[in-house]
């Protein structure tokens, strides 16, 4: 699915080099729940920005399902973006003027062939992320991780071929957090293609594999023998009664 | 269709701050209002102006006793006008006609015990002809009247009305001054003249009449021209000028005791009545037009650096860099036509307000609205482009950050 070979990232200000990636190798399959791990100023961010076809390598291959994206003009990638990848952010970036159903629509109206049942998409989406009763609701009427839970059905609606989450649960308390890392382990049980962003080891421990940068390099690529699971945790706080966390959480945050 | 689906994200930031939306409006608002109001008033003006030079008459030289700037002549206390000066200017060539005509204003008219005033006109028989003005009923002024010294008159219509009413006043006597006259003839209704009188308040006598019998004058009040061709008018004008310029001995920069009037004058000197409010309109109009580009250019570009994070957003959920530009220009094009759909109807109302409450001539017609949608939309794209263009041009990763 993904199929990066020697990449690299300098950044240049003036006369001064910085390189950022140094030469990344990996190779990600389909349905494969990934972790990218590191801390700050290790690369991570900049290689999420490659992956998500947001910035171009200065150096190396990237070959995204089969297709080699270093080649692809601004309006290519584009496309690409709105057609094979998800994207789910630490600040949410929700349209603060929009509910959760338009801020789920935004990334069709960038779609070549806006498709005839979109709005029931939209629904669908929404509600297999818990938030059939929130979808009116603008982002300033949601909690935080209901946002969240918005914008990974935004991230969804596309039906993405993979998922690129930036330190999803970033903005999170712990629980919101294991709900969304729980959303995503149920996609991916789904077979979903996901790749998680993180600095956290916590987090990364509910992937199957970690890569670990550091210094613009990988310095790790394990498998995680026995990854966490979010809803056994979330179950274990012993504040949920109902068996769908989702839906029990996303009616806390208003009187019905 | 995916522009759209585009242009539709870019209406939808308007609803979300209405009073900045009015903001972006206000200048395209009060330019096409005024813009509308100028053009109704400037369309008012240009009927006004063919009616009054039509009344005037197209192929028309007025030569009046006395200086000055008006289209009337002074009472009678300018005598250098005269017969002789008349049986000149027919001479020159190209003239078809040029009848003398004497005038005295504010002469009683009696017809029994019913009396009012109005203005009489002493006149050859082709008056009617240079004037194209005929009698409605009854007779014109003949040949044999003038030789004959004869008491027979045509009058007016508003005359012929307030001393006869529903009556027919042909065939009735009236007393005019001290003298008592036929009357063989009612003129047609010409209404209004160019300077806003009443044409129809008059009484046409013979000239020799007039000036043997009631004024008891040597001098004419005005000699009317009819020309052949209304190319030669300005040519004919200026033949005429300098005959009485040398056989009244005038040498310029003396001032002259005649004016000579053509139709563009006429023209001239309705126009001159709306310039100045015109002028100012149009001055009004096109500087808001240009401020409101501006304002408008402004808080766009101040919401384009508000809503980086939204653009970094749209273009990394698939949106081109020709999308973000399409949003914010709809935006702008958006913003000016409502702006000139508000500026319409407000210029409309003061336009109708302006017809019914003042004497201004206003004539609206859809050439404004036409303008208005053609500025408002050159204004939206010139003022627009500018933003939408940096809009577009940001790049997703850092607008994202």
């Amino acid at each position: 699915m993904i199929e990066v070979e020697n990449l690299e990232k300098t950044y240049v200000s003036g006369s001064l080099a910085t390189p950022v990636l140094k030469g990344v190798s990996f190779r990600i399959e389909a349905g494969e729940l990934v972790a990218i791990m590191g801390t700050s100023g290790t690369g991570k961010s900049t290689l999420m920005n490659l992956l998500g076809c947001l910035d171009a390598p200065t150096g190396g291959r990237y070959r995204l399902g089969g297709a080699d994206v270093v080649e692809l003009d601004d309006d290519a990638l584009s496309q690409l973006r709105n057609r094979r990848i998800g994207f789910v952010f630490q600040q949410f970036h929700l349209l603060a003027r929009a509910s959760a159903l338009k801020n789920v629509l935004l990334p069709l109206i960038y779609a070549e062939d806006y498709p005839a049942d979109a709005e029931a998409r939209a629904r669908r989406v929404l509600a297999a992320v818990g938030l059939a009763d929130r979808m009116g609701y603008r982002p300033s009427e949601l909690s935080g991780g209901q946002q969240q839970r918005v914008a990974i059905a935004r991230a969804l609606v596309t039906d993405p071929a993979i998922l690129l989450a930036d330190e999803p649960t970033g903005n999170l308390d712990r629980r919101s957090g294991l709900e969304i890392l729980a959303i995503f382990q149920r996609l991916h049980r789904e077979g979903r293609t996901i790749v998680v962003v993180t600095h956290d080891p916590a987090i990364a421990e509910h992937a199957e594999r970690v890569i670990v940068l550091r210094d613009g390099r990988i310095v790790e690529d394990r498998k995680v023998e026995n990854p966490r699971d979010a809803e056994r945790a979330l179950q274990a706080t012993g504040e949920l009664a109902e068996d769908e966390p989702a839906t029990a959480v996303a009616t806390e945050g208003r009187a019905q | 269709m995916r522009l759209l689906r585009i242009a539709r994200e870019g209406l939808t930031a308007l609803g979300t701050s209405k009073l900045r939306t009015f903001f972006m409006m206000a200048g395209t608002i009060v330019g096409v209002a005024a813009l509308t109001v100028v053009m109704a008033i400037g369309a008012g003006t240009e009927r006004m102006v063919m009616k009054r030079v039509s009344v005037f008459g197209f192929r028309a030289i007025m030569v009046i006793a006395g200086g000055g700037s008006t289209l009337t002549p002074p009472q009678g206390d300018v005598v250098t006008l005269t017969l002789a000066d008349a049986e000149a200017i027919r001479e020159i060539a190209g003239i078809e006609i040029a009848t003398p005509t004497a005038m005295k204003r504010g002469v009683a008219v009696k017809a029994g015990a019913v009396q009012t005033q109005t203005t009489v006109f002493a006149v050859e028989p082709d008056w009617h002809e240079a004037w194209e003005w005929y009698a409605r009923s009854g007779e014109q002024t003949s040949a044999e009247d003038v030789t004959e010294m004869a008491r027979v008159c045509l009058l007016g219509a508003t005359p012929a009305h307030d001393l006869f009413g529903p009556v027919d006043a042909l065939g009735q006597y009236v007393q005019i001054g001290n003298v008592r006259f036929l009357v063989k003839g009612v003129l047609e209704s010409k209404g209004t003249s160019p300077m806003g009188t009443d044409m129809d308040n008059r009484a046409v006598i013979p000239l020799t009449t007039g000036m043997r019998r009631l004024f008891n004058q040597d001098h004419l009040a005005q000699i009317r021209i009819k020309v052949k061709d209304p190319n030669d008018l300005e040519a004919i004008g200026t033949k005429v000028r300098a005959l009485l310029h040398e056989r009244h001995h005038i040498t310029p920069p003396q001032e002259d005791d005649f004016q000579v009037r053509t139709a563009a004058d006429v023209a001239k000197l309705v126009r001159g009545i709306s310039g100045t409010l015109s002028t100012l309109l149009t001055a009004l109009a096109g500087l808001s037009l240009l401020v409101g580009g501006v304002v408008l250019m402004n808080i766009l570009l101040i919401s384009v650096s508000e809503r980086v994070p939204e653009i970094g957003l749209r273009r990394t959920l698939g949106g081109r860099e020709r999308d973000i530009f399409t949003q914010f220009l709809t935006e702008s094009l958006a913003v000016t036509l409502l702006g000139m759909l508000v500026g319409s109807a407000l210029g409309w109302g003061a336009s109708a307000a302006l017809s019914a409450f003042t004497e201004l001539p206003v004539t609206l017609s859809w050439r404004p609205f036409a303008l208005a949608v053609a500025s408002s939309l050159a204004v939206g794209l010139f003022f627009g482009i500018q933003p939408a263009r940096r809009a577009a041009r940001l790049r997703p990763v850092e607008a994202l950050r």
